[in-house]
């Protein structure tokens, strides 16, 4: 069930982009693309539910599981944001972003099963790093999409061509990064607390590659946090940190796993 | 009579060569006084706007009046570095099609747009003044502005709101996700500037503010928009706190520069800054469009923004089109006639004449009773006439742009004995 739910799941976000930009001009395009994210995460939600079912369970701080949840949260982003911010034109751009988690969740879950269960026992601490920390992840990911939308946006309107109108404009980006910023880096840092407390309470080592590069790119962010969220920089320069942070951050949490150093 | 036009529009010329082609309309009817007498023209007259400059002229030397035009373009009205692709020339029938599109809106960077009569009609009155026009461009003028009504009337083209203000609204659009709150700053206080302007109003826009080098007008048009007026000395400081600003001033020189405006935003944290250029000359230094956050569009950017406007009016614009069409078919009817007019007025005047002889001599023969009838017996004698005319005058006319009226006109002098030949 878990397999079939996150398949299904990669299908209706890739169905919601593909809606997205073949009737983004229209109301009922937006709706459609709306609802179809939203099927999606619940028959996202049913895979999560299926990870538990497994026999050994899956916990949840297994690094696809955590693949998983980013895109659910995502796209779960997106849908509560519609009311406050004006993101409705990124909806496609969601729906790509969730569907590559989902995927890499599944393909993630079909080779790596056994080494699941070679994790530390999940205590609540290890729940609260994986929570908090791919919660903040995820956020950040939306974070620097709105901050690469930004410099999309940007360039086009510089060379006055074609105005990217799939994009939202140049403010709602800006005001969608910044508080994805906020809000990801404020759960990033609790993440990295709470991951360094865990390791902590089981008698680890902190200071592995994967805990050493995290708390790096933690500093990484302070840069665009200083300079969106404290200064109020708007524009180019801070959505360029977001994004540069992101591909950090990134690099931290995925490039290492994939590398083989992460333990 | 020959109808010529030599100019350059948007669809030919970049922004950065028609600027060094435009004309003030300060200047205008001076220009229209040299523009016939060094072109040798019976009439001419200049129309210069942001998104062209045209010579119209009309002359009875055929292809060198012309090439005198070409010369009188590049040498006095511009500074002679249009390419040969910038400019184009159109004839007679080519001439009138053109002008009443132009007045119709129809060749406008955005389609049915109302401001380009307003502009026509100043390039008329300039030519005027400067007693350059005459019977053909009169015509000609008066025919378009009636074209323009009737096109804007029956298809509903021309609407402000589908001019530069819609435009603007679309650009800023891309910037901004509503209009709430944003500082509009006018600079200068043109007619397409506030045209603009009304757009961002009608969008949510509030509170504009106006720089503008005369600071009466700007308070007009500030009152006029629940805005407020500065001096143009205030600018820096106003663009300093503007989220789109709109500028449309006559001036040799880019009045926004790259170094000023770096000042101005330095204490804006990477806020955009949308400036719309209406002007030409244009009034931002092209340098400015290397600042970071500043988007600076001219008109040669919102004629691609325009396009899309365009492609949606399609089936307006056909019949505007076969509007301008049928005018033009017209009015180059009434242009065909004009060199036998002469003709028909001499032999209206010489059989009304003998009819009128004929009647105060009847009258005069009867007495003093047939002098109150002398009245109706004229009336009587000029509807004979009028009838007896109508059938060959109305067949010289139907004929006139075939080139069989001057067989029949000369026949009419030939029957009748007229002497004053047609020019």
């Amino acid at each position: 069930m878990t397999l079939l739910a996150h398949s299904l799941a990669t299908a209706l976000y890739l169905f919601a982009a593909f809606l997205g930009w073949t009737h983004r001009s229209t109301r009922g395009g937006f709706r459609g693309v709306s609802f179809v994210i939203a099927f999606a995460t619940v028959i996202h939600a049913l895979g999560f539910y299926g990870l538990h079912l497994q026999t050994p369970p899956v916990p949840m701080s297994s690094f696809p599981a955590a693949l998983s949840l980013i895109g659910w949260l995502i796209a779960l982003a997106w849908l509560f944001s519609l009311r406050r911010l004006h993101m409705r034109d990124a909806g496609p751009w969601v729906g790509l972003l969730a569907a590559a988690f989902t995927l890499s969740a599944e393909i993630g879950l079909q080779l790596d099963a056994p080494a699941a269960s070679t994790l530390p026992e999940p205590v609540a601490w290890s729940h609260a790093h994986v929570l908090l920390g791919t919660s903040g992840f995820a956020l950040l990911a939306l974070s620097s999409m709105a901050g690469l939308g930004y410099l999309a946006k940007e360039r086009a309107l510089k060379r006055r061509r074609g105005f990217a109108q799939s994009l939202p404009s140049l403010e709602s980006l800006d005001r969608g990064e910044h508080l994805t910023l906020a809000l990801g880096f404020a759960l990033l840092t609790l993440g990295v607390a709470t991951g360094f407390a865990w390791g902590l309470r089981q008698g680890l080592d902190p200071w592995t590659s994967h805990s050493f590069f995290l708390l790096a790119a933690w500093a990484v962010y302070l840069v665009p946090v200083g300079a969106r969220v404290v200064r109020q920089q708007q524009g180019a320069w801070p959505a360029r940190g977001v994004v540069w942070s992101f591909a950090f951050l990134a690099f931290s949490y995925i490039g290492i796993r994939l590398l083989g150093a992460g333990a | 009579m020959k109808l010529f036009v030599a100019g350059m529009s948007y669809r030919t010329a970049p922004v950065a060569v028609r600027e060094r082609y435009a004309v003030t309309p300060a200047q205008l009817a001076e220009r229209d006084a040299k523009l016939v007498r060094s072109a040798s023209l019976d009439e001419g007259a200049i129309l210069s706007t942001c998104n062209r400059t045209e010579i119209l002229g009309v002359s009875r030397a055929g292809e060198a009046a012309l090439e005198r035009m070409h010369r009188f373009l590049h040498a006095e009205l511009g500074d002679g570095s249009a390419a040969a692709a910038h400019v184009y020339e159109l004839r007679d029938g080519e001439v009138v099609r053109h002008l009443f599109r132009v007045a119709g809106g129809l060749d406008s960077m955005v389609l049915g747009e109302a401001q380009i009569l307003g502009q026509l009609k100043l390039a008329y009155r300039a030519a005027v003044d400067a007693r350059t026009t005459g019977p053909v461009l009169n015509r000609l003028f008066q025919h378009a502005f009636r074209t323009a009504k009737r096109i804007h009337h029956e298809t509903g083209l021309g609407a402000a709101s589908v001019s530069v203000a819609r435009v603007g609204v679309q650009l800023a659009r891309e910037i901004f996700e509503s209009f709430d709150g944003k500082q509009v700053l006018l600079i200068g206080a043109g007619e397409m500037a506030e045209s603009a302007l009304r757009g961002l109003r009608e969008a949510g826009a509030s509170h504009p503010r106006v720089v503008n080098r005369t600071l009466a007008t700007a308070v007009e048009l500030a009152g006029r928009h629940g805005g407020t007026a500065h001096p143009m000395e205030s600018l820096a400081e106003e663009l300093a706190r503007a989220d789109v600003a709109i500028s449309s001033v006559q001036v040799d020189r880019p009045l926004i520069g790259r170094p000023e405006l770096e000042r101005a935003l330095a204490h804006r944290r990477g806020h955009p800054l949308l400036l719309i250029d209406l002007g030409v000359p244009r009034n931002v230094d092209t340098a400015v469009q290397a600042l970071e956050n500043v988007y600076v569009y001219d008109l040669d950017d919102l004629e691609a923004t325009a396009e899309r406007g365009r492609a949606s009016r399609a089936s307006a614009a056909d019949a505007a089109g076969a509007i301008a069409r049928e005018e033009g078919d017209r009015f180059l009817h009434w242009l065909a006639v004009l060199p036998h007019a002469p003709t028909i007025r001499e032999l209206r005047e010489r059989l009304e004449a003998q009819a009128l002889d004929e009647v105060r001599r009847t009258v005069s023969r009867l007495g003093a009773p047939g002098e109150s009838l002398e009245p109706e017996l004229e009336r009587m004698a000029r509807a004979i006439v009028a009838k007896l005319l109508h059938q060959p005058l109305e067949q010289l006319r139907r004929e006139a742009s075939s080139g069989f009226a001057q067989y029949y006109a000369g026949a009419l002098r030939e029957l009748f004995g007229l002497e004053e030949e047609d020019p």
